[in-house]
Formats: structure tokens, C-alpha cells, sequence
């Protein structure tokens, strides 16, 4: 019976074919090494939200990354999301287009997986996501591209392999602060009449009745997770190499913020060590301690220097 | 592509730094330019002793645009219809340091022949940009413009971080800003997926109509409640696109199937919401009991009051009728008889006895006086209960508060 349906929807696909283009792609996931749980995590997260991906082992070298594209290439994706950790804490994105599309590096900040969040959403694996963004990411060239980019990393394509039929979530983009704001929420139906049984969003949007739909039904969104937010830094015209087309100079890097912190405490430290030194020499100046606050000279006559 | 790669790598053996020497060579442009400039100057100088800021402006608009921006957000009228006074302000700004005036300029031409490059987007941002820093010192701005020059800097952005009396020494610089926008429109279009020819089952993305505004991203209500809402609306907007291209949206009841949350997590998060929901419950309880104790405990001292109060009166009750039946059987009734039967009868029959029987009273009076049967001692001294009596006591009399008994005339006179 199977084989009968998929014979006869083979040839529906074919001939639909002919008018319409398809959209594949295929995502290959990977980490670099010393990620963190949360990291990993997180991976395993967007893994089973991504049907059409791939997971890798962990990547070993940090700097040869243009290596990627042959590893993309052995496993036929066209999309490559590379997370890389540093100093075991910052972690980066790298979402590139395998053989020769951009790149785009980005830093990933505010992450809360799946598992901690402990949210009741809850979907299909393998269904397929409706993606929301913001009407802001049509601004500029480089949201625009970073928008085409997690359009086809982040949508699933009808033909992926293990791919569900329905659409039960949803994965919002939004641009706010200059950073990108993901979050994944679950489609809840219910007809109006009856109450909803679960409702844990503390937020009571009541959805409008729809207008087109001819069995009304109410919509309710439920978070899933994972939560986290993007910061574009850098832009770069090929695969994991070729030259920065764009570069944020708003974005801060951790490591920075972090001297910062540590340098202002340090100075404070310092500044309070020279006016202590300060107020000690004064002091002395004005006969106020003994010796003028230095070291006591040596006595000519001293038993110590005449018999040294 | 390959070729591309072919020279990344050969880039890569020769250290080359494609960043270094871009910058290298806009630098180079820019000295090039200087040299050119000066000579211009002079010439538009000669010709009608224009100021120097008007060359400055006819050469490079964009920085007018800037200085004017920076004048109203500095507060500076330039309502008035007349070009001069404009410029005036100008000049108050630019006189104070006419090297930063050439560097305003050159770095004008710099920047122009950037955006030669990048297109019309940098203009506006830098514009922007100006307009954002508005609100800060002058001086800082100044300082923003001479970035290129000075070697030892600090990053624009940082400035915040910085402690405020640190603030001050500061020279800040802005990071040089890559944005070409040629090659991210070349790029975007190479990689876009074909919009027009797929239908939207394909590739299933949406875009609100206007901007998500989120004005403190801090906020996490407000900012959740953004993001929600942004959700929702693409999701009523995808079912009707779907449905109206004949795809599936919502599973069927009776469809099983593996779910991203397994059984085994979504029962850790079911058992979180029930101790969540049971302390809180708990908590409650424990609350209420707490709130109950304090009242219970004013209940409790009442009812204590109460019972004694009650057992005080009944006792009273008792020794009065035992002093009422003393004379006649103390000794004689029995207590169950005495409690009964006197307190049923214990106001009529005395009441109504005492007119009938007076001879009787008398004698009850006599016998107490002179002896018939009890103690004939102390009979009028103060035993345990009548001095503990108190309700004869007046401490308004003892104080000598009490009406005086007037004289002895007087209450004669009175008379």
C-alpha cells in the first residue's frame, strides 16, 4: 500500500516538478572543540529541531576553518552552522553557504537551552518551521543577508529526509539592540469553545479569530526553547575565507569587557596604593613622621659601619 | 570558485593580511588627496576670500549636513532664514581649533571616496551615527574626527565601559567600519533563494509588515511579549497561506510521533511544575496557618476569660445562696439538693417569705446574734472573701476626691 502511495505521489512530485523549483538544502552541524555543556547542548537542541542537518564530531583546529567546505562537501550540505568556543565560555556561530557563499560570524550570547527552561512546548521532531522576522532585517544589506542565510539554514525543506508533513512551530527572528533575538514556540490550536488545558506563557494575548479560516480555531503559541541571541560581527564574501565585506564595529568583544572589568578594579586598587604613598610622603615633608617616611640613613659612626 | 580558494590559501602562506592592506591603501589615498588639496584652497581663496568653511562645505556636503545636525543638536537656533548665521556657528565651532578643521576635511574626502565604494546606506548611517552622538560633549566628537590621525586610541564603543574620570584623557576612536554594500547585495543575490518561483509551502519564512519596536530590550516582559506577538501573527498569516495552497498545517489528533522533547524530559518538566506548584501551595498553607495562630491565640485568652468569668459567677452564685441558706440547713442539705433546688427557688419563695414570715427573719437574725447552732466568734470581723470584696471600695474616697460632707452649720441651714 506504501509503495502504491509513494509511486503515486512520486509522480504528482514529478509533475509538479516541471513547474515549480525546489528548495534543498542541508546543514551540517558541528562544534569546535572545548565546548561547554550548555554548547553542546544546545547543538544536540538544534539538532532535533533541524531534520535536514547533519551533526558532526568536533571540529579540531580553529584556525583552518576553510577546511570545513571539504567536510560540508563529503557530506553533501550546502550549509555549514559551526559553533566555536573560546576560553571555554564565549561561544561564536559561523553560519556560512558551504562551497562559496558568504560567511557570516557571529557571537552567541544569552543561551538557555532547551533542557534548563524547563518551557512545556513541545513538537513533532522533523516538523517543519514557520520563520518570523522582523520587518527591521530588510533594512540593511547585511541583515538582509544574514536573513537569507538562517532562511535556509533554519527552514526546513519539504523534502528533507525525515521531515513531518506538519507545521506545529514556529521560530521567531527579531532584530533588537543591534543583536538577533531567536525563540522557538509551539503552534497551539484549540477550538474557541473549549478552554485551553495547558497555557504556560504567563502572557494572555487573546487571539483574534481568524479571518480567512472557515472552521474557526484559536491560535496559542507555547515556548519551546532554546533561547539565545545573535551579534553579527563579521561578514566574509566565500566559505570560511575570501575578504570581510562587513564588519560591526558597535560589537564588543567578551574578552574586553572582561579586561575592562578587571583593569577598573585594578585601578581603583592602584589609585588608592599611590594616594596612600602620596599622603605618606607629604606627611613626612612636614616632619610629621619620623625620618621624613624614608629609610633612615645610615649612621657614619655606627659600630656597623666603622667595623664593617 | 576554485580559484578563489586557490589564492586564499597562497594568501595564507604569504601572511598576507587583506585587512592591513586595504586600510594601507585608503590611507595612501587619503595623503594623495591632501597633497591635492591645498592647492584648491588656495585657489578658491584667491578668487573671492570665501571662508574656509563654505570650501569646505561646496567640497563635501556630507560634513555640512553633519556640522548643522551637530549645531541643532547642540541646541543652536538655525531657524533663522539667514545662510551667515549659520555659518557663524560654524566658524564658532571650527575656530577653536583650525586643525581639526583639516582633518574634518580630509577625512570628508576620505569617506567620500568610501562611499564611492559602498553606495548610499553609509551615508545615511553615518548621518545617524552624528545624530546619536549629538547628545555628547563637543569636544568628544572633535576628538572622533581626528581618530585617524592619532596612533594610541581607544575604541568608540568602549567609552562606556570606562570609569567617568577616566573618561576624560580619553581620545576615543571608532573602529574602521566595513560595510560594502555592493558586494553583500552581490553575495545575497548570488545565495537567494528564487521568492517569486517558489510557492510558500517551499520555504515557509515571513516577514512582518512593520518594524518589531522593543523599546528596552531589558524589559523581559515587554521584550517576550514583542517576540510573542511577532510569532503569532506570522503563524495566523503562514495557516492562511497554507491552507489556501493546500498543504497540511495542524497534526491530527490521532497522529503519533516522535516529539523534539522526549516522554522522560517532558515528565521532568511536568513533575518541576508540580513541586512548583505544590510549594507554592505549601507555602500558602503555612502562611495561613501562621495568620490562624495569631488569631487563634486572641480566641483562645477570650475563651480563657470567658470560662473564668463564668466560673467566677456560678461560684459567686453559690456562696451567696450558701450565706442566704446558712441559718436555715447548711448542715442539713445535702449538695445535690442544695444546687438544685436552691437555685431553682432561690428568689421567689426568699422574697415572698420575707413579708410573711418577719418573725421568722428576726429570729434567723437573733439565732446568727446570739447563738443557735455555728460559730459565735468573729462574727463580725472580715474573713478571706469579704475582704477580698471590693465593691464597696471607692478609690474616689479614698482619695478624698468624694463629695466632703458639708459642716455642721450648713447642714443645718440646710435644714
Amino acid at each position: 500500500m506504501a509503495a502504491v502511495y509513494k509511486t503515486l505521489s512520486a509522480t504528482s512530485g514529478n509533475e509538479k516538478e516541471s513547474t515549480e523549483r525546489r528548495n534543498k538544502q542541508r546543514v551540517l552541524i558541528l562544534s569546535s572543540r572545548g565546548v561547554t555543556y550548555r554548547h553542546r547542548h544546545l547543538l544536540q537542541d538544534l539538532y532535533s529541531l533541524m531534520p535536514h542537518s547533519r551533526k558532526e564530531a568536533k571540529f579540531d583546529s580553529k584556525t583552518k576553518l576553510y577546511e570545513l567546505n571539504e567536510l560540508a562537501e563529503l557530506y553533501n550540505c550546502n550549509n555549514v552552522l559551526f559553533f566555536e568556543a573560546r576560553k571555554g565560555q564565549d561561544l561564536y556561530a559561523w553560519m556560512s553557504k558551504a562551497p562559496n557563499g558568504p560567511t557570516v560570524k557571529m557571537h552567541l550570547q544569552n543561551l538557555h537551552t532547551m533542557e534548563e527552561l524547563n518551557f512545556i512546548g513541545n513538537c513533532l521532531k522533523g516538523s517543519r518551521p514557520v520563520l518570523s522576522f522582523d520587518a527591521q532585517f530588510e533594512k540593511q544589506a547585511h541583515t538582509r543577508l544574514i536573513k537569507e542565510l538562517l532562511t535556509q539554514i533554519f527552514g526546513v525543506p519539504k523534502t528533507a529526509r525525515k521531515v513531518k508533513p506538519f507545521v506545529d512551530h514556529v521560530m521567531a527572528f527579531t532584530l533588537a539592540d543591534g543583536k538577533i533575538w531567536v525563540r522557538v514556540y509551539q503552534i497551539n490550536e484549540s477550538e474557541p469553545g473549549k478552554k485551553k488545558p495547558v497555557d504556560g506563557e504567563e502572557m494572555d494575548v487573546d487571539p483574534a479569530p481568524k479571518k480567512k479560516g472557515k472552521t474557526e480555531f484559536d491560535v496559542q503559541l507555547v515556548e519551546i526553547g532554546p533561547r539565545f541571541v545573535l551579534t553579527p560581527i563579521v561578514i566574509q564574501e566565500s566559505s570560511f575565507g575570501g575578504p570581510i565585506i562587513y564588519e560591526n564595529k558597535e560589537f564588543v568583544s567578551p574578552n574586553q569587557i572582561r579586561s575592562d572589568l578587571r583593569r577598573s578594579k585594578a585601578g581603583k586598587f592602584n589609585s588608592r596604593t599611590e594616594a596612600a604613598r602620596d599622603s605618606k610622603i607629604r606627611r613626612g615633608d612636614l616632619g610629621l613622621l619620623s625620618h621624613g617616611g624614608r629609610k633612615k640613613e645610615k649612621d657614619p659612626l655606627s659600630d656597623s659601619v666603622l667595623f664593617a | 570558485m576554485a580559484k578563489s580558494k586557490l589564492k586564499a590559501a597562497l594568501d595564507n602562506e604569504k601572511g598576507r593580511n587583506f585587512k592591513l592592506e586595504r586600510q594601507r591603501k585608503q590611507e595612501k589615498e587619503a595623503r594623495k588627496r591632501k597633497a591635492e588639496k591645498p592647492e584648491g584652497k588656495e585657489g578658491d581663496e584667491a578668487e573671492g576670500g570665501v571662508p574656509l568653511d563654505e570650501v569646505e562645505l561646496k567640497v563635501a556636503p556630507k560634513s555640512n549636513g553633519k556640522v548643522t545636525k551637530k549645531a541643532k543638536a547642540n541646541g543652536v537656533k538655525i531657524a533663522t532664514p539667514v545662510e551667515e548665521a549659520e555659518w557663524e556657528t560654524d566658524n564658532s565651532e571650527d575656530e577653536a581649533s583650525d586643525d581639526d578643521e583639516k582633518a574634518t576635511y580630509d577625512l570628508s574626502r576620505l569617506e567620500d571616496s568610501e562611499s564611492d565604494v559602498s553606495g548610499d546606506d553609509e551615508e545615511d548611517e553615518e548621518v545617524g551615527e552624528t545624530l546619536g552622538a549629538g547628545g555628547e560633549d563637543e569636544d568628544e566628537e572633535d576628538d572622533v574626527d581626528e581618530e585617524h590621525e592619532d596612533g594610541d586610541d581607544i575604541a568608540f564603543s568602549d567609552i562606556e565601559s570606562l570609569a567617568d574620570e577616566d573618561r576624560a584623557d580619553i581620545v576615543p576612536h571608532q573602529r574602521l567600519t566595513i560595510n560594502n554594500t555592493a558586494a553583500l547585495t552581490a553575495a545575497l543575490n548570488r545565495i537567494k533563494l528564487p521568492y517569486g518561483k517558489l510557492s510558500f509551502s517551499e520555504h515557509m519564512s515571513l516577514t512582518t509588515d512593520e518594524d518589531v519596536e522593543i523599546a528596552d530590550v531589558d524589559d523581559d516582559l515587554n521584550r517576550e511579549l514583542a517576540f510573542y506577538k511577532q510569532s503569532l501573527s506570522a503563524v495566523k498569516d503562514a495557516r492562511g497561506l497554507l491552507k489556501k495552497e493546500g498543504a497540511p498545517f495542524s497534526r491530527p489528533a490521532d497522529y503519533f510521533a516522535e516529539m523534539v522533547k522526549d516522554d522522560e524530559h517532558m515528565g521532568k518538566i511536568k513533575q518541576k511544575l508540580m513541586d512548583e506548584a505544590a510549594g507554592k501551595k505549601a507555602s500558602a498553607e503555612a502562611r495561613k496557618q501562621r495568620d490562624l495562630k495569631k488569631f487563634g491565640k486572641q480566641v483562645q485568652v477570650a475563651k480563657l476569660q470567658e470560662r473564668a468569668k463564668e466560673k467566677r459567677d456560678t461560684l459567686d452564685k453559690i456562696s451567696q445562696l450558701k450565706r442566704k441558706r446558712s441559718g436555715a440547713d447548711v448542715t442539713a442539705t445535702n449538695e445535690e439538693d442544695l444546687f438544685d433546688v436552691a437555685l431553682d427557688k432561690s428568689d421567689k419563695p426568699e422574697r415572698g417569705g420575707r413579708g410573711g414570715e418577719g418573725g421568722n427573719f428576726k429570729r434567723q437574725k437573733k439565732n446568727d446574734k446570739f447563738g443557735f447552732g455555728g460559730k459565735k466568734r468573729h462574727g463580725k470581723s472580715n474573713d478571706a472573701q469579704s475582704s477580698a470584696d471590693g465593691r464597696g471600695f471607692s478609690h474616689k474616697k479614698m482619695k478624698g476626691g468624694a463629695a466632703k460632707r458639708p459642716g455642721k452649720a450648713r447642714r443645718m441651714n440646710k435644714k
